[in-house]
């Protein structure tokens, strides 16, 4: 019995005075703990507690400095040049410097990373000194610092140790499971798929963190349960907050409803380059969809305002073009939502030769991204009203992708968030004429030989202004054209207990350092 | 004996290889991995190299027979989502799901024999007629409903229980129970009920028809007129002859309740083998789905295998050799 007590004595002495736990949940678990095997929101999002970049966003979304004190360019735009923080040690005690760098630059970039496409410019990394990295590009490459804040720097030492030189994706190994990052955090048991704590890293760097002792992450696949669970008071945070919810949350005491917005557009795609429609019903020639009338009648038949008073809650953003105002990039010009004008709508359509509308084929995932099937359904019955017969499919988002591949739909919706939070990025995925390694996902097969001749310009652009102005064209075309039209910007919706302050970032990254518990 | 024996055994097998070979030819359409597994700026050469990688671009007999080869030395490959081997991580579910399926399935036999008792001895009364009432909404509302008004009702409102996981779980040997601590055992209440409801409706209403039955039976009047009391009528009399069905239910319902704790494991975040099948359909973890099914038609197949031997045991007509009788 004694013992026991002197056991407990100990314990009670072991944890500091002021220990604050934090349990938060959210729906999906990191697949990896490996931070160049996945490029994927929750991944990266909870790595950024773990491992650091060279830079880092700051609660705004700027880039500031986190394992680079100060960066600049090269010579005439050759490529970047990084001076290192120095004293910066890794979780299990060794020293960072530039062979870090350079190591992490050659797993990242590796064809066995999921990060590869980051450093597609790059031709040469080089340590001229244990705290100096030389970036060369193959053309100049104003926003690279801002393109690569979610890469991780890793330990080359602890790296070779574990075997673990080259990430494995397929088959996973040390790395998948195991983390020795330089973050605020580090993490001290990991049970993939149900439980993961984070403690503070004693030698951190930086200053600026909250008061987080411990913090234990669930995954709760079930979004009732999870509600239910911080109704409870068994977590202090949740991520999303089901947008039916919402409401009664505002309302429950003891909690309170984070309202955000993501940098995720949610938008309607076309089919661009058939000849057919694959939902038609044999009533009209052709495909309607190249026809950008027809897209822009598309455009002024949603009723944006009300999907999101009904179906958002009055939780999100109207959007103009392929990125929310918040981003770099954004054209200030081009604001101009088509307005709700079912007049103009029908004048349109019977403009382009389809007065009594025809029939196609909507598909949409419906598990996706926030009410999106009841997006779609909405849709469904809006087009309606100007002679469009929709036949909505949707279905599962493992099964989306592979049919919008195969090409089986007519109209199509999806939400994209730059990676880089820079207007540039949705043009190179998305309206680039499709080939390789750019406009992977450009489904409709949109083409303009303009647009094509714009996005390299624009990556190797030094000039902002003049950099500004191409994409000021590239957006003009883009909403000339109507090759998609725009929706929302997709809100964020976090449920805390009501003694926890946090931050909610844009690109949805839930950063630890920024929770204080009260 | 023995020639029935091996037919059946050699029928098992041939049922769990097709049940296989048709689990397989439907992967396909579960979705694709590789968009799970790459991110947004993946490239096309990306996709392809992980596809061959993992074999996703031979015909699914070929994948069949792979998993197959491994799967007879032992080895069922490796999950996509986690990257670690299916087996390692199905025995570190398998606890938490038997555990649960144990304390559902004693609560549905213990709950559901003494309310089929009850309700069969005192028929008229009124507190029968409530608990048959009640036992209709456990049979027609679905799992997934019940446990999540269990949760709102003892976890939110009343803050008595915990609303998901196992609780602080113990280590012994390669099995981790929820049975050591308070935490454990709290966290096995809810799940334990919203599983075992089905399973205790069905026992009970059983056990009342096949009671009220018996107690029609001659033996029992005549029992009555000797004077023997009503307790041991009820009891030692009625209930043996009741049981011989309700056993035979039990048995072939106990594979259920493992095979349905998918449900129940998803609401209450249980981290047993149900929620694991279900994450791996979410992210197409084909190795993980291939196991898990595998592991459940063994399951069902074993149970069946069983039931057929037992009732070799028991029925002599089955003990007759076909060939040498010759009617």
């Amino acid at each position: 019995m004694k013992t026991a007590w002197t056991l407990a004595a100990l314990c009670a002495l072991a944890v500091p005075a002021n220990a604050e736990t934090f349990r938060w949940a959210s729906q999906t678990d990191p697949n990896t703990m490996d931070p160049h095997a996945g490029n994927s929101a929750p991944v990266l999002g909870f790595l950024n507690n773990v491992y650091e970049g060279l830079v880092r966003r700051d609660r705004d979304m700027q880039i500031e400095p986190a394992l680079a004190t100060s960066w600049e360019p090269i010579g005439d735009g050759e490529g970047w040049r990084f001076t290192l923080r120095e004293g910066v040690t890794f979780h299990d005690g060794a020293d960072f410097t530039a062979e870090d760098v350079v190591f992490s630059y050659e797993r990242a970039s590796s064809p066995e990373a999921d990060t590869a496409s980051w450093f597609s410019s790059v031709t040469e990394v080089m340590a001229p000194d244990d705290y100096t990295v030389e970036m060369r590009t193959s053309a100049p490459n104003p926003i690279f610092p801002d393109s690569i804040a979610n890469w991780m720097i890793m330990d080359k030492g602890w790296a070779e140790a574990n075997d673990v030189t080259r990430p494995n994706i397929e088959q996973g190994n040390y790395a998948t499971l195991n983390t020795n990052g330089t973050g605020a955090y580090r993490v001290a048991e990991r049970d993939p798929a149900l439980k993961t704590v984070l403690v503070p890293f004693e030698n951190w760097w930086g200053e600026d963190r909250g008061n987080v002792t411990e913090a234990i992450f669930t995954p709760i696949d079930n979004s009732a349960t999870a509600v239910a669970a911080l109704l409870s008071g068994e977590v202090d945070m949740i991520n999303p907050v089901p947008v039916q919810d919402a409401d009664r949350l505002d309302q429950a005491e003891g909690v309170e409803l984070k309202r955000g917005v993501e940098a995720r557009v949610m938008m309607f795609g076309f089919s661009q380059d058939k000849d057919t429609l694959v939902g038609g019903d044999g009533s009209v020639e052709g495909n309607p969809f190249k026809d950008p009338r027809v897209r822009r009648a598309v455009a002024h038949a949603i009723n944006v305002p009300a999907i999101l008073q009904t179906i958002m809650r009055g939780s999100a953003e109207p959007a103009a073009q392929l990125v929310s105002p918040a981003m770099s990039g954004y054209s200030e010009s081009l604001s101009e939502r088509p307005a709700l004008d079912v007049e103009a709508a029908r004048a349109l359509l019977a403009e382009a030769g389809y007065p009594d509308g025809f029939r196609f084929l909507l598909k949409c995932p419906n598990d996706r991204y926030i009410n999106d099937d009841s997006v779609c359904q909405a849709t469904v019955a809006m087009l309606a009203q100007i002679g469009l017969e929709a036949q909505l499919d949707a279905i599962p988002v493992r099964n989306y992708w592979p049919e919008l591949r195969a090409d089986e739909y007519d109209m199509y919706l999806l939400g994209w968030s730059p990676g880089t939070f820079d207007a540039e990025h949705p043009f190179r995925f998305l309206v680039h004429t499709p080939q390789e390694n750019i406009g992977t996902w450009n489904f409709g097969g949109y083409s303009n030989p303009r647009v094509d001749e714009l996005i390299p310009a624009i990556q190797s652009e030094i000039d902002p202004e003049a950099r500004q102005a191409m994409l000021d064209e590239v957006a003009g075309i883009v909403q000339e054209d109507m090759v998609y039209v725009p929706l929302y910007v997709q809100p964020l919706l976090w449920g805390t207990a009501t003694n926890i302050d946090l931050t909610q970032r844009e690109d949805n990254f839930f950063i630890l350092r920024w929770v204080d518990v009260r | 004996m023995l020639a029935y024996i091996i037919r059946r055994v050699g029928q098992s097998i041939l049922v769990l290889l097709f049940t296989g070979l048709v689990a397989f030819s439907m992967f396909s359409f579960v979705g694709d991995p590789i968009d799970n597994m790459l991110g947004q700026e993946r490239t096309q050469a990306d996709v392809e190299r992980l596809r061959t990688e993992l074999g996703l671009d031979r015909p699914f007999v070929v994948q069949y027979y792979k998993f197959l080869e491994q799967a007879v030395q032992g080895n069922f490959g490796l999950s996509y989502r986690q990257g670690r081997p299916v087996g390692e991580i199905l025995l570190e579910r398998a606890p938490a799901t038997l555990e649960l399926a144990f304390v559902s399935g004693l609560l549905a036999l213990v709950g559901g024999i003494g309310l089929g008792i009850f309700t069969a001895i005192r028929r008229q009364g009124w507190a029968a007629n409530v608990i048959m009432t009640v036992s209709l909404i456990g049979v027609s509302l679905p799992t997934f409903l019940i446990g999540i008004l269990l949760i709102y009702l003892f976890s939110v409102e009343l803050g008595w229980l915990p609303s998901f996981g196992r609780g602080e779980v113990t280590q012994i040997g390669g099995w981790s129970t929820g049975f050591l601590t308070a935490s454990g055992l709290k966290a096995l209440i809810l799940p334990a009920i919203t599983l075992g409801l089905y399973q205790m409706t069905l026992i009970m209403r059983l056990v009342r028809t096949e009671m009220l039955e018996v107690l029609r039976m001659d033996y029992i009047r005549f029992a009555r007129a000797r004077g023997i009391r009503e307790r041991a009528i009820n009891f030692r009399h009625a209930l043996k002859n009741t049981l011989v069905p309700v056993i035979t239910i039990t048995g072939l319902q106990l594979g259920s309740i493992i095979a349905f704790a998918i449900i129940t494991e998803t609401v209450f975040q249980w981290p047993g083998v149900g929620l694991l099948f279900i994450n791996a359909i979410q992210f197409v973890d084909i190795p993980v789905m291939a196991a898990y099914l595998m592991m459940i038609s063994v399951m069902f197949v074993g149970i069946n295998l069983i039931v057929d031997m037992l009732y070799f045991a028991i029925d002599p007509r089955l003990r007759v050799d076909r060939t040498a009788g010759g009617h």
